[in-house]
């Protein structure tokens, strides 16, 4: 993402001012993510679902230098399945957090879309998971991706079987995507965060639910494609608590207390999976997006907090237990 | 009774310029279409409205002889099954014939013969009962597979038995009652993923229940019912809340709603009409 001297100024002014930090006594200082040619994956502690949640999103989003005044923002939460008790889908606080922190570093437009991958009925399952009572006018703010107009879309190089794909305007049309999913263990993918979370812009209008047409194009070779028709893309990803076993749907609740957020988003995945003792090496789609050379420790900068000491083991359901099991 | 809440559904202020409807707004879809149409024949019929709805459903059908889900799309899919329940003015019957070959002619990728060859040589020689795929070259799953048995029944209830598509009826409740969930209900189709038992969905299990309308009474039936009674009772969506009334009519029990979660798209008001209507087009 491209960071202009003017961009450094209003994000620095900002911070400066206290503007969107005065509400929160209790702030911790995050670092400015560095000039460099690296990708940077922030860290940051949060221990629970408060109104601190709001103070550190906004530095997140306010360290990485995102250029997004004038901008069309589209956050991308994981939305699954209807049971408040549990803890499938991203917590709505999280989502609102962003919403207002891209509101206050000149977003033109922030909307909020997701297309739930079983269940059609995208509104009730924002409603029973606590979207409608967090986000003021949030229907007002949300495009269902499922039901969304869209367009037809030839995948240059594609690295699954899929030759194009319909996909929703409101994405197509964003000039930054935002996915925003849950630190979650997943039964045939291993572990899904900010990448896997993609599969919600293909439209269940158009391929059914479940989308299956990206199941039988290869899982983790479909993610890597959407991943590739979306550059400019930023990842926070709610690590408050998580699910472990067998995620993303009967799994249980994992208490983490870490949010982890930067432009890399195959950085930030490898990131959340050493935090839930996974091996990245190990996620195919990971390696897929970006070489298993490319994702070890070194090959990006790691900020804020330091991996071991936010790490915290997530259960595996027995498939996974020998095969990605960080050593 | 359909009516007292929703006869008075202005159908018309939702439509679009070019006769069709949206799920909630914008452009128009081929199934919150089909059923505004078929929500309007219980309630009483807008002349000029329901024939620009039936002439936008006229345009849409493809060379193939299917419907996609909406014009911008250049592939027909599951909504082809929702032909059969439209009027001979928009669905003529050399129209309803190409259909339903196209619909005789999808089923879920597991079952063709190269998935079945690699099944056969991983050592898995059960062969799958065909349902249909909600896009083509995909698996088979609840819903599609559920449209496709009621619009093959509404087909034979017009033009008289045919052996093939009583035999695609009859594999279809076979896929049905191999994916019926542990719960007695059904999910999108996935009732038991390694080795885990998957939960049922209100919507899901109402409309497979629609689905199986005229199979003989079974404990497997007597479960599913009794799911879709369970659901009626946390169910707290009006698409679920209207296809689980229309399920169980679908076998003989009429139920109201013990409330009436508020319709958030126009689909959902389509659907809570006919579930309310004292007789239902899709189960005719």
């Amino acid at each position: 993402m491209e960071m202009t001297r003017r961009d450094v100024l209003v994000a620095g002014a900002a911070a400066a001012t206290g503007v969107p930090l005065a509400r929160y006594a209790r702030a911790r200082s995050l670092p400015t993510v560095s000039k460099a040619p690296v990708s940077n994956v922030l860290i940051a502690r949060a221990p629970a679902y408060t109104m601190d949640v709001y103070d550190t999103v906004y530095r997140m989003v306010a360290a990485h230098n995102l250029n997004v005044r004038g901008k069309k923002i589209v956050l991308k939460p994981n939305l699954v399945e209807f049971d408040a008790h549990t803890v499938i889908n991203t917590h709505p606080v999280i989502v609102h957090a962003a919403w207002e922190a891209f509101r206050k570093l000149g977003a033109a437009q922030v909307r909020i879309a997701e297309g739930p991958g079983h269940r059609r009925a995208t509104l009730d399952l924002a409603e029973a998971a606590g979207y409608f009572e967090t986000v003021p006018k949030f229907e007002n703010a949300f495009t269902d991706l499922n039901l969304d107009k869209v367009a037809h879309l030839r995948i240059p190089r594609p690295v699954s079987t899929l030759k194009s794909l319909y996909l929703p305007h409101t994405v197509l049309d964003c000039d930054l995507l935002v996915s925003l999913p849950k630190l979650k263990t997943h039964h045939w993918a291993g572990a899904t965060l900010s990448m896997k979370n993609l599969f919600g812009l293909v439209p269940g209008g158009v391929y059914g639910w479940p989308k299956n047409v990206l199941h039988w194009a290869g899982i983790a070779e479909s993610i890597v494609d959407l991943h590739h028709l979306f550059p400019r893309q930023f990842a926070i990803v709610d690590g408050i608590v998580g699910m472990e076993g067998n995620g993303p749907i009967q799994g249980t609740p994992k208490h983490a207390g870490v949010l982890i957020a930067g432009s890399d988003v195959a950085a930030v995945d490898a990131t959340c999976c050493r935090i839930m003792g996974i091996d990245p090496e190990k996620i195919d789609y990971l390696t897929l997006a970006r070489g298993a050379e490319n994702l070890s420790p070194s090959a990006f900068r790691q900020i804020g907090e330091t991996v071991e000491s936010v790490q915290t083991t997530f259960e595996l359901i027995d498939p996974w237990k020998s095969m990605i099991r960080a050593s | 009774m359909v009516c007292c809440i929703f006869k008075s559904m202005d159908w018309k202020s939702k439509q679009n310029s070019d006769g069709g409807w949206a799920y909630a707004h914008g452009d128009s879809w081929t199934e919150p279409t089909v059923f505004v149409l078929l929500a309007q024949s219980v309630t009483g019929i807008d002349k000029p409205s329901f024939e620009a709805g039936l002439r936008f459903l006229s345009a849409a059908q493809r060379r193939d002889g299917g419907w996609s889900p909406q014009p911008g799309v250049a592939e027909s899919t599951w909504v082809t099954a929702l032909a059969p329940f439209l009027p001979e003015q928009a669905v003529d019957p050399e129209a309803l014939h190409r259909a339903v070959s196209w619909l005789k002619g999808q089923t879920g990728r597991e079952s063709g013969l190269i998935y079945r060859l690699r099944q056969r040589l991983a050592g898995s020689p059960d062969r799958y009962p065909d349902g249909w795929p909600w896009f083509p070259g995909t698996a088979a799953w609840v819903i599609p597979t559920s449209f496709g048995i009621l619009a093959f029944q509404r087909v034979l209830a017009i033009h008289g038995d045919d052996r093939p598509l009583r035999e695609r009826i009859a594999d279809g409740r076979r896929f049905l009652l191999a994916r019926q969930c542990a719960d007695g209900g059904w999910n999108h189709g996935s009732n038991r993923a390694l080795g885990r038992d998957g939960d049922s969905y209100p919507e899901t299990t109402g409309i497979a229940l629609a689905a199986l309308r005229h199979t003989p009474e079974s404990a497997q039936l007597d479960r599913a019912k009794s799911a879709a009674r369970r659901h009626l009772t946390t169910c707290r969506t009006a698409e679920g809340m209207a296809w689980l009334r229309i399920g169980l009519a679908a076998h003989g029990e009429s139920v109201h709603a013990p409330f009436q979660p508020a319709p958030r798209t126009t689909l959902d008001e389509a659907l809570a009409t006919l579930a309310s209507a004292p007789s239902n087009p899709l189960l005719s």
